[in-house]
C-alpha cells in the first residue's frame, strides 16, 4: 500500500497519537522516509504539538474570583474591626476548635506534670532548666519502676489463676470419669476420690492464703482480676 | 466531578460558600482557555468573568446526566469565545490593514512595544501568536485537545460536532499553526 502527500497530511495527527493500524502505520512511515515534503511536515508538526503540551498553565489574575464572585453574589460588605473580632470570637467556639485547644491543654498539663512543676504552688525555681531535667528523669525513673511493679504484681495473679484453673480442672475430670454405676466394686477396697480429698484440700488453702496475701499487697489488682 | 455535581445542588439551593468553590476549582482553567483564545490578558479576564456570570444565571440548565460541569463549562466559554470573535471581528480588520503596511512602519510599531517583543522572544511566546492567527474553528480544537488535553469526546460534546470533523479540525490546526510558525521564521527544536 502507498500512500500520497494528502493522505499523509490528513492522518498526521492519527499517525501522532498512535491512532494507526498497524499496516496504515508501515505505509505512512514508508512515504514519509523516502518524501522531502512530508518528512519536515511530519518533524514541525511533532514540535509544535510537543510545545503546546508542555506549555505551562498560568495563573489567574488575582482579583478574578472576587471581581467574580461580586458580580454574581454581589459585593461583599465591608467588615469593620469589631465586626472581625467578633467574627473571630465566634469562629472559635466551634467543636473542632474546642477539641483542638483540649489536646492543646492536656499536652500542656501533662509535660508540666512530667517536668514536676507544680500547679498548685509553682515556684520559680521549678522553670530553670536543670531542675526541669532533674524532675524530668526523676518522674521518669518512677514511672518505669511503677509500671515495673505492675508488671510482677500481674504476673503473679496470671500464675495463681492458673493454678486454681488446673485445680478446677483436676477436681472436675474424676467425676466425669466416674461410672455411674459400681457393680463390680469390691467392699475392701479405697476410692480414688475419697483418697484424694484431703491433698485437693490442702491446695486449695495453700492458694486462698496465696490470694489473701496478695489482696493486702496489691488490692487493686486482685480486685480487677476477680471481679 | 461528582464533587462539582454536588456543588452546584448546593448552588441551587442558596448555598453562596459552594458557588465560591465552583469558580475557585475553575477560574484559572478557563481564564486559561480564554487566554489561549483571545492571546490578551485584559481581554482574557473579562471573557472569563462573562463566562461565570453566564454560568451563573443558566445555572439551573446544567443536568449532569449530560456529562460533566467542566466540560459544559467549557462550553459556555467557547460559545462565548467564538461571540467575542465575532464582535470584534471589524477591529480585527482594520488592524490587519494597519499590518499591511510598509515595513518601515512595521518596524517602529514593533520598536514601540518591547514588552511584546520580549514575550515573542520565548518560542511560547511565539506559540501563542501563531495561535491567535489560526481560524477560530482550528484554534479552539487545537487549544481543547493540546493545551487543555480533553478527549475526543469531551471535545466532541463541547464544539457539538462529529468525532470525524473533531478529529479533521484538530489535524488541519496543528499544520497550519506549523506552517505560520515557519513564516515566522521559528525554527522548531
Amino acid at each position: 500500500m502507498t500512500w500520497t502527500c494528502d493522505q499523509i497530511e490528513a492522518r498526521l495527527s492519527d499517525y501522532l497519537e498512535g491512532m494507526l493500524q498497524a499496516p496504515e502505520r508501515a505505509a505512512f512511515k514508508a512515504h514519509v522516509e523516502t518524501c522531502d515534503e512530508c518528512a519536515p511536515l511530519l518533524a514541525s508538526v511533532t514540535s509544535v504539538v510537543g510545545e503546546l503540551r508542555s506549555m505551562e498553565e498560568l495563573e489567574a489574575p488575582a482579583g478574578l474570583v472576587y471581581a467574580i464572585l461580586d458580580k454574581t453574589l454581589g459585593p461583599r460588605e465591608k467588615v469593620t474591626a469589631w465586626q472581625a473580632i467578633q467574627n473571630f470570637v465566634l469562629g472559635m467556639a466551634t467543636p473542632k476548635f474546642a477539641y483542638g485547644a483540649a489536646s492543646v491543654m492536656a499536652t500542656f498539663v501533662i509535660l508540666l506534670s512530667a517536668s514536676g512543676i507544680s500547679l498548685r504552688k509553682p515556684k520559680l525555681a521549678e522553670l530553670s532548666p536543670a531542675t526541669m531535667m532533674r524532675n524530668v528523669n526523676r518522674q521518669a525513673h518512677r514511672a518505669y519502676a511503677s509500671g515495673e511493679r505492675y508488671v510482677s504484681q500481674l504476673r503473679v495473679v496470671y500464675e495463681i489463676q492458673t493454678r486454681l484453673r488446673q485445680e478446677n480442672e483436676l477436681q472436675v475430670a474424676p467425676e466425669e470419669n466416674k461410672p455411674r454405676s459400681t457393680p463390680d466394686k469390691q467392699p475392701d477396697r479405697n476410692d480414688d476420690h475419697t483418697r484424694t480429698q484431703p491433698k485437693q484440700q490442702n491446695r486449695a488453702n495453700d492458694l486462698a492464703r496465696q490470694v489473701e496475701m496478695l489482696a493486702a499487697e496489691c488490692p487493686v489488682v486482685l480486685e480487677r482480676s476477680y471481679r | 466531578m461528582e464533587q462539582d455535581a454536588q456543588l452546584v445542588q448546593r448552588c441551587l439551593q442558596g448555598d453562596g460558600s459552594a458557588w465560591e468553590e465552583l469558580v475557585r476549582r475553575h477560574s484559572r482553567r478557563i481564564y486559561n482557555v480564554c487566554y489561549r483564545f483571545v492571546g490578551n490578558r485584559p481581554e482574557a479576564e473579562d471573557i472569563s468573568q462573562e463566562v461565570f456570570l453566564r454560568v451563573y444565571r443558566t445555572l439551573g440548565s446544567y443536568r449532569s446526566a449530560h456529562g460533566g460541569f467542566a466540560t459544559w463549562m467549557t462550553s459556555v466559554t467557547r460559545n462565548l469565545l467564538i461571540d467575542h470573535y465575532r464582535r470584534t471581528k471589524r477591529d480585527r480588520l482594520t488592524d490587519s490593514l494597519e499590518d499591511k503596511m510598509p515595513v518601515v512602519e512595521n518596524k517602529e510599531s514593533s520598536a514601540r512595544r518591547p514588552d511584546q517583543q520580549a514575550l515573542l522572544g520565548e518560542l511560547s511566546g511565539q506559540v501563542q501568536s501563531a495561535l491567535t492567527r489560526l481560524s477560530p474553528e482550528l484554534r479552539e480544537a487545537v487549544i481543547l485537545r493540546d493545551l487543555q488535553q480533553l478527549e475526543y469526546a469531551e471535545i466532541q460534546q463541547v464544539l457539538e460536532v462529529p468525532e470525524g470533523t473533531v478529529k479533521s479540525r484538530i489535524n488541519r490546526g496543528r499544520i497550519e499553526l506549523a506552517r505560520i510558525l515557519q513564516q515566522m521564521g521559528v525554527r522548531p527544536s
